[in-house]
């Protein structure tokens, strides 16, 4: 079996008084796309927000790339965190600079890249998701699936050998939904990008996964493969696949 | 149409209850509960033809009353229509929130302080951030928004000028005007230039352009910083190894801490011009006896004393709004709430500042001016 590269053990995290997930246990492997489905409001992205430290939590230990983040120094972090894209929910890109820009904004900061291959790059990433025509545009000119494109575009832009996902292909059209998740094997298969993507969408569930995690109300209802996932008998998850 | 009635430990319902009724109805049944001596109130719904979520609510609320008030409130002989709308609109099932008991008094003094005591961890915390990105970045410019420092520099600075050109004249001009009056009594009015001089260098002027700037940029900076915050655009900076306030508050630093001092300057040099003109047109002093007399009045140290204030209020404008930008909470409403509050917080803190400036300067100096 490929290492672990996503290894999170016990994990309790809160807001403030509510705990939202409880003893959250689970690995992703190397080269895997590893999906977290579950109801709205369960906790996945929360999840997500723990696994790049923007939340310390309560307790329990994340492991990326087999270093334990929780207690590692900012710096450190910070080195570990150029090695992770996160795609987030909203898309999270920046409102007052254009699409081309927000892309190009991991490049100039973290590589001595020339303004021309800078470019060249973002082109090609936006070729990638299909947006080669909003380049100039402001965030704000996008509809709701081309903004959540360009955020993978960013996200995916210094070619991270992890990629957290958060509901990729929510706003999105069937067609680009699937465009999009071949584009996600593709990075999966040409790369070996190890991902983790947090999803509702059945069909798009049952293209990429290679895992499942199911999550119910913070607690890790089921951990494994696809096929396992829609015969085990467990009645939430078998009624997400049937009405999905 | 709804009509109460009651009978023995009844009450009875009849005709329909809805958004209209809902109003009246709560307050009737409520009386009506209370006025039986209990403990069993039965509603008999048996002749109500038709509810709405509105009367779904109204019912649930008399339940939670009678347990508030030890009367068991029991529903009878609902009708179909009604055990569904029931069913949809119910509260019952769903769990209430459980009351936080909000404790004693010492309880809620001792959260309060620690409360205090977390904003201040914050901003201690966000001052040193400041601090440290600031200095580092004058070494590395890695990780700090490129070409925002113009950038900030015009929307801070050179679009303030105006506003803070008109306001210093004005102010100048009435100070004079004021004074005026009260020094020609003693045919001292030359003193009018000493008089506004110092007052312009050592107040004034400092104090007029960072209200300014607390009103432009305090707000501006809170608003683009919350909303940052809500959007995620801060998390989304997180995630790609850069720190909100090295790549966006930095540049912003800077920005204020170069064009503050300056438009204090400008500022000083237009209000001491707006009292040049009082004193011509009123007092027949020239121009030139009065620019000399505020050379003579002017000295390095009251300049010196100017500037610093300027630049520690620059900086007391762009912490407190990014103090209450970042600590935003509850969506875009949010952003607006922290906005006002930028603006007021700064000002005060100015203000304060100013005053224990003015003690330090006063005793500093061995009380001799
Ligand atoms: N910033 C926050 N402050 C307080 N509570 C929060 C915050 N963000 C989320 N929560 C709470 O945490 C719980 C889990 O939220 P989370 O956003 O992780 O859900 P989710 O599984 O991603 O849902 P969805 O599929 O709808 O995106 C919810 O009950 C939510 O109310
Ligand atoms: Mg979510």
């Amino acid at each position: 079996m490929a290492p672990a590269i996503v290894k999170v053990n016990q994990l309790c995290a809160a807001y403030e008084n509510d705990q939202v997930l409880h003893n959250v246990s689970f690995t992703a492997y190397e080269g895997d796309i590893t999906v977290i489905l579950g109801a709205s409001g369960c906790g996945k992205t929360t999840l997500l927000k723990h696994l790049i430290r923007l939340y310390l939590p309560r307790s329990g230990t994340i492991e990326l790339f087999g270093e334990e983040i929780t207690s590692m120094d900012e710096p450190e972090f910070d080195a570990l965190l150029r090695r992770v894209g996160v795609l987030f929910q909203g898309g999270a890109l920046l409102n007052s600079i254009s699409v081309a820009e927000n892309i190009a904004i991991p490049l100039e900061q973290h590589t001595d890249l020339p303004p021309e291959v800078i470019e060249r790059l973002v082109r090609g990433k936006l070729r990638l998701v299909e947006l080669d025509n909003a380049q100039k545009k402001l965030p704000a000119e996008l509809s709701g699936g081309m903004r959540k494109r360009a955020a993978l575009a960013r996200s995916i832009i210094l070619d991270p050998p992890l990629l957290f996902c958060d509901e990729p292909s929510a706003g999105l059209d069937p067609i680009m939904t699937a465009a999009l998740d071949y584009l996600l094997l593709r990075l999966r298969d040409e790369l070996g990008m190890s991902m983790v993507i947090v999803t509702h969408v059945v069909p798009s569930i049952e293209r990429i996964a290679d895992r499942c995690i199911f999550l119910d109300e913070g607690v890790v209802l089921f951990d494994g493969t696809l096929k396992e996932a829609k015969s085990c008998g467990e009645e939430k998850i078998e009624r997400f696949f049937k009405e999905g | 149409m709804l009509r109460i009635t009651d009978q023995d430990q009844r009450i009875i319902l009849e005709g329909e209850m809805g958004m209209a009724q809902a109003r009246e109805a709560l307050a009737e049944l409520k009386s009506r509960a209370a006025s039986l001596p209990g403990p069993e109130v039965e509603i008999d719904l048996a002749q109500l033809r038709r509810i709405d979520s509105a009367g779904v609510a109204v019912l649930n609320e008399l339940i939670e009353w009678g347990r508030l008030n030890n009367r068991t409130i029991l529903l009878q002989h609902s009708p179909d229509q009604l055990r569904e709308a029931f069913k949809l609109f119910s509260t019952e099932a769903a769990s209430t929130d459980t009351q936080v008991d909000a404790g004693g008094f010492f309880y809620r003094l001792g959260n309060g302080m620690v409360n205090v005591w977390e904003s201040v961890k914050v901003f201690l915390y966000l001052i040193a951030d400041a601090a440290y990105f600031s200095m580092v970045g004058l070494f590395n410019r890695r990780g700090i928004r490129k070409g925002e420092f113009i950038n900030q520099a015009v929307l801070i600075g050179v679009n303030a000028l105006p506003i803070i050109a008109l306001i210093s004249f004005l102010i100048g001009f009435i100070l004079a005007l004021q004074s005026a009056a009260q020094l020609r009594q003693f045919g001292a009015a030359i003193y009018v230039a000493d008089l506004i001089a110092i007052s312009m260098t050592r107040e004034m002027g400092p104090l007029i352009t960072a209200i300014m700037f607390a009103g432009r940029s305090g707000s501006a900076i809170a608003a683009e910083l919350a909303t940052m915050v809500v959007t995620e655009e801060t998390d989304a900076l997180r995630s790609m190894a850069l720190h909100p306030t090295r790549y966006v508050l930095v540049p912003k630093i800077y920005a204020i801490s170069i064009t503050m001092p300056l438009l204090t300057i400008i500022s000083v040099v237009i209000g001491i011009f707006g009292a040049m003109v009082i004193g011509f047109v009123y007092l027949g002093i020239g121009i030139k006896p009065f620019y000399q007399e505020v050379l003579t009045v002017l000295f390095f140290r009251d300049i010196v004393t100017g500037l610093v204030k300027s630049l520690i209020f620059a900086w007391i404008i762009v912490l407190v709004g990014a103090y209450y930008g970042l600590s935003v909470k509850g969506g875009s409403e949010g952003v607006g709430r922290v906005t006002t509050a930028a603006v007021v917080a700064s000002i005060f803190w100015v203000i304060l500042a100013d005053s224990i400036l003015g003690l330090i300067f006063y005793f500093g100096q061995g009380l001799e001016y």
